[in-house]
């Protein structure tokens, strides 16, 4: 794993009843840790239910940091833009997904019909804002969605007020389960599940349809997709509408996972762009790694090493971009 | 049609200018007002505009602060030390305003407190908690009339002292906030209880302020020894933290939570059933730990303007529009200097109770209250039942332990 190479990490794990009496002990990364002189501050008593939900809270904050990853990484990796505003249609999604459900009272036709709404707002967003930037310098398109972003913060703030909102899982997602001698929520686990259900799907559209395979065409060569009769400009907006999808999916998702506040979209947007750094611009099994990667160090990292556990999504940044500049799955598109 | 259009204009701009020379012919008093108005704090300042806003409106029909209408003005500190301090240039030399108020950042209040100096304008905090302000960094225009973490951490040791737990941890934020609470925490409640133990740092949970995930955390804390956890967490964070400590089963009984700024109504009107009963809460004012006629007449006027009832920080912006007006009364004048000595020693009935504002460190000695959630069918939020009153003078450490040297 990342972290076995800054410090040996020795995790005693005393094997619960039903197994076994005694203790397990397991090795990181190599070093002289024997099972009882496992002594400093990396020392700790890790059972095995505690590994199993520092898993699963890493993991479904990863399929949360996937599913933004992905929109972002392929609407930077056909249209070659770095969306700034890709946190707050994260956001937006969220409180879409918020008044739908107060009208509907059904979290479902939230999670269906928010992200379409915000999707059709992301279409005005290219056709009339992007559009008109594109044969320019690419710092112009980088302000513009950092001025679409504060646009929409703001307006989320005027429209729904700065409380925070507490949206409630449906209720076939409500309940906890339980693992080992501790509860887990249900909403969680279905995250985990997700996830991967939604890559997997990505990754078929992309392979096997056509209007996939028109995509990856745009983005391995625009110039020749536009000489071979792609419409371009049509595929842009798709692309851009479908970003968004994505963020707004996200957002919808997150509503019952934490609570709908103003600034929900702040600290996964900075960690999607080390996802989609890691993970290699614009690829898209590399968005899915780099989140997974990324949930767990922020999940092992608060229990293994709090001191430096803030630090370390940007170490391994700074070791990714200095031994492979393109990230783990660049090239690859 | 054009004729009538320009007729209106006419009148209108008549109607305006009669208006303003109406105001023009006394210079208003100007408040400064500096909160967090965008971002997870947001509610806070939301609360605290509506508390100042209550009290300038009582004021100016009561006649303003010497015959002289106040205007206020609101600044987003955005939480960020440097942003409160350009703000509050701005307020005192753009705006020129008479006295700043507000803060509610110890970040922003440290950074922003030795500025005031600089700018010769008086400052009265009324939300940031950092002993820094009225301790070592303490200077002649920096005031506060809210509580502070010294004052409110005696009174969680105090609770904390009746409490089964033995072990404490802390979830807070990783900010000096968090780690100065906890370390006041540590060193109260070791004096009154020698046997308490406490996790060391690399055990407690510190999460950034922009964490929406608090899973790790609150599995870390779970996963500890500890059976009594103080959370020092507040606005978006505590309410993201209680909402998902609750779905992972972590009020479960097993452990005493003591909540430090937990009985905000800001939190506990996002929260509402979702704030598990039987927990400890803290706060600088809680609407009905009094029956005084002021506080009744605070909540009742408070209540019917915003349909909420007042938090602390609603309070604290209330407490210090009156206390300047009351000051400038004692001055007759809104000179800067003469406000901050009538400021020093004043002792005024607020809704929170009586408070005096002490001459050497400038720190309000308040009451404060800590209390346990409970369920009233009758109200829309958690009250507090019962609730622990705590007077002023058993909780304000003397001033000789503050650190704070005033040069006069």
């Amino acid at each position: 794993m990342a972290w076995g190479g800054f410090q040996t990490t020795c995790i005693k794990i005393p094997l619960n009843p039903p197994f076994s009496k005694g203790e397990a002990v397991v090795f990181i990364s190599g070093g002289n840790c024997r099972t009882h002189d496992c002594s400093g501050v990396f020392d700790r008593n890790f059972s095995v239910d505690a590994f199993l939900i520092n898993l699963l809270n890493g993991l479904s904050w990863g399929m949360l940091l996937f599913l933004i990853s992905m929109g972002l990484t392929t609407v930077f990796g056909v249209m070659g833009v770095l969306n700034f505003a890709h946190g707050s249609l994260f956001m937006l999604g969220a409180y879409v997904c918020l008044q739908l459900m107060r009208w509907s009272g059904s979290f479902w036709i939230g999670l269906l019909l928010g992200p379409p709404v915000v999707a059709a707002l992301s279409v005005f967003i290219e056709r009339f804002l992007l559009r008109p930037l594109y044969g320019r310098d690419t710092g112009f398109q980088l302000l513009l969605t950092f001025g679409i972003m504060l646009f929409l913060d703001d307006g989320v703030r005027i429209i729904w007020g700065p409380a925070y909102h507490v949206v409630n899982p449906p209720v076939m997602l409500a309940g906890v389960v339980h693992i080992f001698s501790q509860t887990y929520p249900v909403y969680r686990i279905f995250l985990v599940i997700l996830g991967p259900l939604v890559g997997i799907a990505l990754w078929a559209f992309f392979t096997f349809t056509r209007w996939g395979k028109i995509l990856r065409a745009a983005a391995m060569d625009r110039q020749m997709a536009e000489i071979i009769g792609v419409r371009v400009p049509m595929l842009f907006t798709a692309v851009f509408a479908f970003g968004a999808w994505l963020a707004a999916l996200g957002g919808a998702l997150a509503a019952p996972h934490q609570s709908v506040g103003p600034a929900m979209g702040e600290r996964i947007i900075i960690e999607s762009f080390i996802v989609v750094v890691i993970g290699g611009m614009g690829s898209f099994p590399g968005a899915f790694i780099g989140a997974i990667i990324l949930g767990l160090l922020n999940s092992f990292g608060t229990t293994l090493m709090p001191n430096i556990q803030m630090a370390l999504p940007y170490i391994l940044l700074t070791v990714i971009l200095l031994t492979r500049p393109k990230g783990l799955f660049g090239g690859e598109t | 049609m054009m004729k009538k259009g320009i007729v209106i204009c006419c009148v209108l701009l008549f109607g305006l200018m009669m208006a303003g020379s109406g105001i023009a012919s006394e210079k208003p008093v100007k408040i400064g007002f500096v909160y967090i108005m965008s971002g997870p704090f947001a509610t806070y300042g939301q609360f605290a505009k509506q508390g100042a806003e209550l009290a300038i409106d009582e004021l100016n029909k009561a006649g303003g602060i010497n015959g002289r209408k106040i205007e206020a003005m609101f600044e987003d500190s955005t939480g960020k030390p440097d942003v409160g301090i350009r703000v509050i240039r701005k307020l005192v030399y753009e705006n020129e305003v008479d006295i700043v108020m507000g803060i509610d950042s110890s970040g922003v209040a440290s950074a922003v407190a030795p500025v005031m100096n600089e700018l010769k304008t008086p400052l009265i905090i009324t939300h940031a908690a950092t002993p820094d302000v009225t301790g070592d960094k303490c200077n002649r225009y920096t005031f506060r009339i809210s509580l502070n973490e010294n004052q409110n951490m005696a009174m969680a040791a105090a609770v904390a002292t009746e409490l089964k737990a033995k072990t404490w941890t802390t979830a807070g934020p990783d900010y000096s906030f968090g780690y100065q609470s906890w370390e006041y925490f540590q060193k109260y409640l070791s004096k009154k209880k020698p046997d308490a133990q406490f996790l060391p740092t690399s055990e407690v949970a510190f999460s950034p302020s922009a964490t929406t995930d608090f899973s790790s955390f609150i599995s870390k804390v779970m996963n500890s020894k500890a059976d009594g956890v103080l959370i020092s967490l507040w606005g978006g964070n505590l309410i993201d933290f209680v909402r998902q400590a609750g779905d992972m089963g972590f009020f479960d009984g097993k452990r005493e939570v003591l909540l430090t700024l937990g009985a905000a109504t800001e939190v506990l009107y996002a929260l509402k059933e979702k704030m598990p009963e039987g927990l400890w809460v803290g706060t600088r004012y809680w609407f009905q730990a009094n029956d005084t006629p002021i506080n009744k007449a605070f909540v009742d006027a408070y209540f019917k303007r915003y349909a909420v009832y007042p938090s602390y920080n609603a309070h604290g912006a209330y407490a210090a529009v009156k206390a300047y007006a009351a000051a400038a009364g004692k001055a007759n004048s809104v000179d800067k200097e003469k406000v901050i000595d009538a400021l020093e020693g004043l002792s005024l009935e607020l809704p929170v109770g009586k408070i005096t504002i002490r001459a050497e460190d400038h720190q309000a000695v308040t009451d404060g209250v800590w209390g346990k959630t409970a369920s009233d069918p009758g109200m829309p939020i958690r009250i507090l039942k019962p609730i622990k009153f705590f007077p002023g003078k058993d909780i304000t450490p003397p001033v000789d332990e503050t650190g704070c040297h005033m040069k006069k």
